[in-house]
């Protein structure tokens, strides 16, 4: 799913059925030096792909079935077969669950109103009044390209009373402390992906038939009435994937909690799965370590497919 | 252009292919090593072989002291590299390359994670290696004995540099206030309440730095740790670290100190600003204050720690590190002989006070250095090296580590965060730390006295 570049997924859902089906019929008949073709042209996909994706997944998902055994205090540690030992620690630990309890409400904190402010832009970037849209898509998408850390570091310094060019505000909203601190951090993530979300919806509008909009403007429906009726039933696809790329991009929160524990005592080195990962592989603990990537990895997975699902139902009836 | 993008690709994807099969190979062979393979066998190269050593630190400026060994040692040479804080990702780098037996030949372990390496079977002994033997007697005992995990004659890091603390303050508004330098404890807390009711604060409990709680403890002889060959013992609330704890939940309940990340941009900037008064700091402490509070220059002077006893001379040690030889390194002699130079010669010592604010860990170091019988300016010309003498003589030696201290003082770290917001106590921090200590070391397969 991640590997499939937004434009392209958007694209192939509101491309012509008829063409897909012939392009299929013709496969069959073109034999072996097609083959030959798409091997050669999949090879070096492929060769990255599992050097660098299935490989280590593989021996993640082996290191997890692994733990170590000494003899004495610092006899030499032996890695022997463990079963699911690994995986019970996985089910009993709170640090792992309680930072679940975290994402989820930084998930609802954050992603309302992301997707919203996303599609808002979008919208009014599509809309035939607005002038200079391409400096405001630009200006809208430009946070996304600052790099996760630095945009965290940047708004920590914001934030901090002694070090903000606004003290006054920084100081009085306490914005580093136990209440407020998830508020922050949601607000760096927001300022980030906006702009990436918008321009996924963004490029999904353009897809919107020219002659369904004038036959609307026709039969005098208003700017408000076309975005409503015609422009978001139609990008619901898009919609749906800025909501799947939302639960990876929260279950996966690493940089910026990892940055505000530098300058805030209210994060702690387990606020995310990810960190909880980090930590226990710091340890060095790799064997639980990599338990809790599978369990994380799967976890994903669930949740993204369970929301595919959910919208599907919804969106494509 | 093409071509070259080309070429450099296929030489990404071998470097991947190498690199993944040798860790491949290496995760199964790690354990099946014999033990005994290093002890007894620091032989120097054959004559005329020339050897090269990697080395990698964070001290600033090391690269200047390895410049000079090497224009001394032709048949030597050390390639040095330059990586971040241990805590910061190089120990993880380090772990993750004994695993794949790649480390360097010398890397930098603070004398807290020594034991974490020394669990992972990833430290060569070079206790038997003819320049260690030579040179073993020069180290304040406290910092070589704990490089020995209670071992006959073993030497597993040699000693870089110790931190001894101190208490740095603000002479200029302690003078002017009329607030006396406190000696002990007590008098700690009644200066904090003055200093309150002159807006401002003496100091900091950093929030982030559990190795500066395990100092204060440290100091007033508390013992967390302890094995015998084959049990260990952990007590993390034994009822000189619940002494500490509750010390300072007094200082932070009543508002007395400021509770941000230590030694932090917001740190430094309290104190440039003189919203903070004092640092309890340690002797690397000294070089980081003068860059990091420049505005107060000469307005600063060091004295001992406080006290938990009138009269005594405790000090807490933070921080100091160890050069230790990696098991793989296949030249531990060579790698010894420049590790005893570096953190030992007189000539080398100058250059890392100078270049990293290093506090030599050898007596010598520290009573005849001249660049350490110097006052220093931005300390109002006071001696101040001459205190971390005095204060590194009262370390308790006795102290030592746990074998898995990330996690310690990750867990511990995560309890003073949340002591310090109100959700629990520092003792319920300690009682936390001391609970997933034991399961971890357990997870590791030790076995740990109830």
């Amino acid at each position: 799913m991640t590997t499939t570049s937004p434009l392209a997924a958007t694209a192939e859902t509101t491309a012509d059925p008829p063409t897909r089906l012939s392009r299929r019929d013709a496969t069959p008949r073109r034999g072996r030096r097609h083959h030959l073709a798409v091997a050669g042209f999949l090879a070096p996909f492929l060769t990255v792909f599992a050097a660098f994706y299935l490989v280590p997944i593989g021996y993640a998902i082996y290191q997890s079935f692994l733990k170590v055994e000494r003899d004495g205090t610092f006899g030499p540690a032996r890695q022997v077969f463990a079963g699911l030992d690994q995986y019970a620690t996985v089910v009993r630990s709170n640090d792992f669950w309680d930072s679940f309890v975290n994402v989820s409400q930084f998930f609802v904190l954050s992603i309302p109103l992301q997707l919203g402010f996303a599609l808002v832009f979008a919208l009014v970037l599509d809309s035939p009044f607005l002038r200079g849209a391409s400096f405001f898509r630009l200006a809208f998408f430009a946070p996304y390209a600052v790099p996760g850390v630095i945009a965290a570091l940047m708004w920590g310094f914001m934030y901090s009373p002694q070090l903000s060019p606004f003290p006054a505000v920084a100081e009085r909203l306490d914005l580093l402390g136990p209440t407020w601190v998830m508020f922050a951090m949601v607000n760096v993530v927001n300022w980030v992906y906006t702009g990436y979300n918008m321009l996924i919806l963004y490029s999904a509008l353009q897809a919107v038939p020219a002659e369904v909009i004038e036959a609307a403007t026709m039969d005098g429906a208003g700017q408000l009435r076309i975005a409503w009726s015609i422009k978001i039933p139609h990008i619901l696809p898009a919609l749906v994937l800025t909501g799947i790329f939302s639960i990876i991009g929260t279950l996966q929160l690493f940089n910026e909690p990892q940055v505000f524990r530098g300058i805030s005592s209210a994060v702690s080195s387990k606020f995310s799965p990810n960190m909880v990962v980090y930590a226990t592989s710091n340890v060095p603990d790799y064997h639980l370590a990599a338990a809790f990537s599978v369990v994380l990895a799967l976890l994903t997975c669930v949740l993204s497919f369970l929301f595919l699902k959910l919208a599907q139902r919804r969106a494509f009836q | 252009m093409s071509r070259s993008i080309w070429r450099h690709g296929l030489g990404a994807l071998a470097a991947s292919g190498v690199l993944l099969g040798s860790a491949a190979c290496s995760g199964g062979s790690g354990g099946d090593s014999d033990p005994d393979a290093t002890a007894g066998a620091c032989e120097p190269a054959k004559d005329g072989e020339k050897v090269t050593l990697t080395f990698t630190s964070w001290v600033p400026g090391m690269q200047e002291t390895v410049d000079l060994w090497n224009s001394q040692n032709p048949d030597i040479q050390v390639d040095y590299k330059e990586v971040v804080g241990g805590n910061d990702g190089t120990y993880q780098s380090y772990s993750n390359q004994i695993k794949a037996g790649k480390t360097p030949d010398i890397g930098m372990v603070e004398f807290d994670n020594l034991p974490t390496f020394r669990l992972q079977d990833g430290l060569a002994n070079v206790g038997s290696c003819e320049p260690v033997v030579e040179a073993k007697d020069e180290y304040v005992d406290w910092a070589i004995s704990q490089t020995s995990f209670g071992e006959q004659d073993a030497v597993y890091g040699i000693p870089m540099d110790i931190g001894p603390m101190a208490l740095y303050y603000r002479k200029d508004l302690f003078d002017k206030a009329g607030i006396p330098v406190p000696a002990t404890w007590d008098e700690y807390y009644e200066a904090a309440k003055k200093i309150k009711a002159e807006g401002a604060r003496i100091g900091d409990f950093p929030t982030d730095q559990p190795a500066w709680f395990t100092a204060m403890a440290w100091q007033n002889g508390a013992s967390w740790f302890s094995n015998d060959g084959d049990t260990w013992q952990v007590s993390l609330t034994d009822d000189k670290t619940q002494q500490v704890a509750d010390y300072w939940q007094k200082l932070i309940d009543e508002d007395l100190v400021n509770t941000t990340p230590g030694l932090s941009d917001v740190q430094w900037q309290a104190l440039n600003t003189g919203e903070e008064w004092s640092i309890i700091g340690a002797a690397w402490t000294t070089k980081l204050l003068e860059s990091s509070a420049p505005d107060t220059a000469g307005k600063w002077a060091v004295a001992p720690m406080p006290q938990w006893e009138a009269g005594g001379n405790a000090a807490g040690n933070w921080g100091g590190s160890t050069a230790v030889v990696f098991k793989d390194s296949e030249h531990p002699y060579e790698a010894a002989q420049f590790a005893t130079w570096a953190f030992g010669d007189m000539e080398a010592l100058t250059l890392n006070n100078k270049n990293g604010g290093q506090y030599p860990a050898t007596v010598e170091g520290q009573e005849s250095l001249p660049a350490l019988t110097e006052g220093l300016p931005f300390y109002g010309d006071q001696e101040v090296w001459g205190v971390f003498a005095e204060a590194s003589a009262g370390v308790d030696p006795s102290f030592q580590w746990g074998p898995t201290m990330t996690q310690t003082y990750s867990d511990l770290a995560d309890g003073i965060g949340r002591a310090v917001n109100g959700d629990g106590t520092l003792s319920d921090a300690l009682q936390t730390a001391q609970e997933k200590t034991v399961e971890s070391m357990k997870a590791q397969s030790l076995t740990v006295a109830e």
